[in-house]
């Protein structure tokens, strides 16, 4: 068990371990990387909760075989906080909303929507329902998710 | 007993006069300064940066793994188990039968009829017939496998009416009859006869799963006392620890429960932690170390309470004018295999009796006849689900109120102002609404911001060729605060420390509702202090008071009222001493945002600092207890009469469908919903409730059903069983009235289940608007609306 080295960058530090066969990446960062902020709501790639960025592209880390993230890069929800504990916007952006109601599903919909603004700054409602369709939430209703990001793209859009 | 002690409450109107407390909590004249304000939530910055730890994030270092081997049958005799081979598995450590469970071999929330293990026979595939513990979840998975059950399949039963039948299968040695309870109101047959127009219709409402995201985990940890400490997401603390004492055999003190932050329980996570957690007890009393039991979303959908699937019966009569005149309506109520929340709890818990004292909707009728079936079935049992038996009834009643107005050739709107509750009507129950009944304004609301009267006049085709067809429709509804039994009662304690900062003991849970905020808001408006010093203890048997369980849409409300008090007795000891500094009397003393001040003199001012540390210091009173109960309910067990909860919530909701007349597809344009909440305590936080409840409605409408064919769930995963994405919710506008509860803090009503039962009977109407077809049994998905329209005779004006 556990013999194959697998190196790869989490939140822009590397790290080499060496997880048990058939493992998924989400396994590999809750168990051996303590990076509990992913979470896992069931295991078959459905509700997109333990969706992470696989070199800026989410994916779904439950069911990603772990040997996959080889050499590539992974952002968790951990990555987003800057080492002086300032927010990135999103997390900011979701709070002041009121976009996190359980808060089991907002690391997952948090990173989806780092992806899709990091491509289009400025997203309409139609793009960002698509962008976010693969993350399930049964809190919030999805309104104010909207909002949160569709405030960041009108920000982003008069350039403050 | 309990009818006896029904019997003599009889019929009562709750008498504000008669309530001392409702003097004490009146709130005064001077603005909020915390409450009512919408703060982001205290919790928020954990959640967004992952850092708030869920119970399958807890370290599990030297935990065993818990498994439970369920039944294939849905109704069996367990004929033998051996369990040699899985003992004899490396890494397993136990593996129990039966025999093993040490006290009371049953569980249950309002009355235990399921076995922790079962021994003799299983009623449904969620039935657990041993229980394994291992080093690692595999090898326990792997145990599971070994072990042989010899079973005798029996015949099942899943249909409530054949349930009750007397060569049906018995499920329990008592029968499967579980309850029938009644309205009796005026004479209904002399209602009938009196009426211009009877329609009779039958609606149907399917099994709904809660599908929070959060899979169940529970943790089971001995102590060195013989007690055992169980921690994990769920909605009931004190209701699971009420039933690990007997269970495990030992007394309620020795029996620690935690609770840790939810992702996401609608009354779901009152059942299944006390199923896991009976469980996990039993695993780690027996091998006397730490047991980790979680659900794979799977096991989940076959083990884990639902909603109860209802037929309705009904009948109504009403003059021309549309004013209602008689209801007769006869409930299947299905509760499958184990008793749950479903039967009554005296005087009027359960969700039995709620969806029937609900079941004639919100509208005044004089003549009110129902009966009401609970009737045990080898299905998974119906539990807790947001709305309790109300969305049920709400999608048979709220219909109903449509085809009559259709038939009546009204305005669905005006037949519901016609009949809808106002201050002083009285309910099916025979309960007048003596305040706080805001259902008409809702109603008139609504239709404004919705524009009803334009809307509604617009139905008809959007394109040329005749496919999609664009009609609105309207949902009115009601929902109580509180559960209608003694175990209503909400304690809190508030312990101010000697530098200001202040401990909020509760009972109450967060589950993504926004309790951790609302909570700490209330505490901190009644004592004067700002928000960030408030800290509130996350719910913990052994430090909180009892607050009965987060459920019933109680908890701003109950436990408010509770925290009021609470506040108020402590801040008789702070007044004194701030009296005592100030040199000024007590009366002219204000409390507000961490000062303290003489009301007529600003200037001469303290800091709520400097008063809690010179209490500290001179010995003064610094904790405040505070214990609240709603006005007792009553119920008249052959009548029905009585008046079971103390105060209601109301909401209108209206929606603009197109629908697909070709395909039966169904597309949500606009949504507008306006509520009586009574005050909002924080108002973005009860938008979110709003949203939240909205979608799960849409869920309800649309697309939800547990897939049952022959006690098998065919539909166990979250890529088979929908529930809404972003792609299905459109916009939608929430409204929230100023409304005033004088029975709540500030005023405040509940909201948590309020928002989702108007939702999908107001889908629905507009559905039938839009093409004609009317849907009487859910979920509406495309066939059911093709069918809809085939049987309505094809699309209007095609």
């Amino acid at each position: 068990m556990g013999d194959m080295k697998l190196s790869f960058k989490v939140n822009g530090k590397g790290v080499e371990i060496s997880p048990p066969p058939g493992s998924v990446l989400a396994d590999v960062l809750r168990e051996d990387l303590g990076l509990t902020g992913t979470k896992v709501g069931c295991r078959e790639g459905e509700c997109g909760a333990c969706t992470v960025l696989l070199d800026g592209v989410p994916v779904n880390s439950c069911l990603l075989p772990a040997r996959k993230v080889a050499g590539r890069e992974v952002t968790t929800i951990e990555g987003l906080e800057k080492q002086d504990g300032t927010l990135d916007r999103l997390q900011q952006s979701f709070m002041d909303a009121g976009a996190s109601q359980c808060g089991f599903c907002t690391p997952g919909m948090i990173l989806t929507a780092k992806a899709l603004l990091d491509k289009n700054p400025n997203p309409d409602e139609g793009e960002i329902r698509h962008a976010l369709s693969g993350v399930l939430c049964r809190c919030t209703g999805y309104r104010k998710v909207m909002q949160a990001v569709l405030e960041l793209g009108r920000r982003g859009e008069s350039g403050s | 007993m309990a009818k006896e002690m029904d019997k003599k409450r009889e019929v009562q109107v709750i008498s504000r006069n008669q309530v001392d407390l409702c003097r004490l909590l009146k709130a005064e004249a001077k603005p909020l300064a915390v409450a009512g304000h919408s703060i982001n939530r205290l919790d928020d910055m954990l959640k967004v940066t992952g850092k708030l730890k869920y119970a399958g994030d807890y370290d599990h270092q030297g935990f065993l793994h818990g498994k439970i081997l369920r039944s294939p049958h849905p109704h069996a005799l367990i004929r033998s188990i051996n369990t040699d081979k899985a003992r004899q598995l490396e890494g397993v450590v136990a593996v129990l039968t039966a025999a093993d469970v040490p006290g009371r071999n049953l569980f249950g929330a309002a009355m235990p009829d399921q076995p922790v293990i079962c021994g003799d026979k299983v009623r449904f595939i969620g039935d657990g017939v041993a229980l394994v513990a291992a080093e690692t979840e595999k090898i326990a998975n792997q145990a599971l496998r070994l072990i042989e059950v010899e079973y005798e399949a029996l015949p099942a039963v899943f249909d409530p009416r054949e349930a009750i039948r007397e060569d049906a299968p018995k499920i329990h040695a008592n029968g499967n009859l579980l309850s029938l309870n009644k309205v009796r109101k005026g004479d209904v047959e002399a209602g009938f006869a009196q009426a211009d127009v009877i329609m009779e219709r039958t609606y149907q409402v399917p099994m709904q799963d809660h599908a929070y995201i959060e899979p169940d985990v529970i943790m089971a940890i001995p102590q060195p006392n013989g007690g055992m400490l169980v921690e994990g997401p769920m909605q009931a603390p004190f209701l699971t620890r009420k039933n690990l004492a007997p269970v495990l055999g030992i007394p309620m003190n020795k029996v620690r429960v935690r609770q840790i932050h939810m992702g996401g329980g609608f009354g779901g996570k009152e059942d299944s932690p006390i199923d896991l957690g009976c469980r996990a007890a039993v695993l780690a009393q027996h091998t006397g170390r730490p047991v980790k039991m979680s659900l794979e979303r799977e096991e989940l959908m076959i083990q884990t309470s639902k909603r109860h699937p209802m037929i309705m019966e009904i009948k109504i009569g009403a003059k021309k004018d549309g004013t209602l005149v008689a209801f007769k309506g006869i409930l299947w109520d299905e509760q499958g295999a184990y008793a749950s929340l479903g039967p009554k709890v005296p005087p009027a818990g359960g969700c039995h009796v709620h969806a029937m004292m609900m079941m004639p909707g919100p509208y005044e009728i004089p003549n009110c006849y129902v009966d009401a079936y609970l009737c045990y079935t080898n299905h998974p049992y119906g539990g807790a689900m947001r709305g309790f038996g109300a969305p049920q009834v709400h999608v048979a009643h709220e219909q109903l109120m449509d085809e009559l107005a259709a038939e009546l050739g009204m305005d669905p709107v005006d037949i519901r102002r016609k009949n809808g509750f106002k201050l002083g009507s009285a309910t099916a129950t025979g309960q007048v609404l003596d305040q706080s009944v805001g259902l008409m304004d809702t109603l008139e609301a609504c239709a404004e911001a919705f524009d009803w009267g334009g809307r509604v006049k617009q139905a008809g085709y959007i394109d040329k060729h005749k496919t999609k067809r664009r009609g609105v429709g309207v949902g009115m509804g009601w929902y109580r605060t509180s559960i209608g039994t003694g175990f209503d009662a909400c304690g809190a304690n508030v312990h101010v420390n000697e530098d200001g900062s202040v401990l909020l003991y509760s009972g109450i849970t967060e589950m993504g509702q926004g309790a951790f905020t609302v909570l700490p808001q209330i505490c901190a408006e009644e004592l004067g202090v700002k928000l960030e010093d408030v800290r509130l203890v996350q719910p913990d048997t052994d430090l909180v008071p009892e607050s009965g369980p987060t459920v019933g849409s109680r908890s701003t409300t109950l436990m408010g009222n509770a925290i009021i008090m609470a506040a108020r007795q402590v801040k008789e000891s702070l007044l004194e001493m701030a009296s005592e500094l100030l040199l000024v009397p007590t009366s002219r003393i204000e409390f507000v945002d961490g000062k303290v001040y003489d009301r007529d003199n600003p200037e001469r001012k303290l800091s709520f600092r400097e008063v809690t540390s010179k209490c500290w210091f001179t010995g003064k009173r610094m904790i405040g207890q505070g214990w609240w109960a709603p006005p007792m309910a009553s119920m008249n067990p052959e009548t029905g009469q009585g008046s079971p909860y103390f105060v209601y919530s109301y909401s209108t909701h209206m929606v603009q469908v197109v629908v697909d007349v070709e395909t039966g597809e169904v597309e949500l344009e606009d949504y507008v919903a306006v509520f009586d909440v009574g005050k909002a305590i924080n108002p973005k936080a009860v938008e979110g409730q709003i949203e939240g409840g909205v979608a799960m409605g849409i869920g309800y409408a649309l697309m939800e059903a547990v897939a049952l064919s022959g006690g098998m769930i065919r539909n166990l995963s979250l890529q088979d069983y929908l529930i809404p994405t972003m792609l299905d919710v459109p916009d939608m506008k929430p409204i929230i009235l100023p409304g005033y509860n004088e029975l709540g803090p500030y005023g405040a009503k509940g909201v948590g289940e309020m928002c989702n039962i108007p939702a999908a009977p107001a889908i629905l109407n507009a559905i039938a608007n839009a093409c004609g077809g009317r849907v009487r049994s859910l979920p509406a998905d495309p066939e059911a609306v093709f069918l809809a329209i085939r049987e309505a005779g094809g699309p209007p004006d095609a």
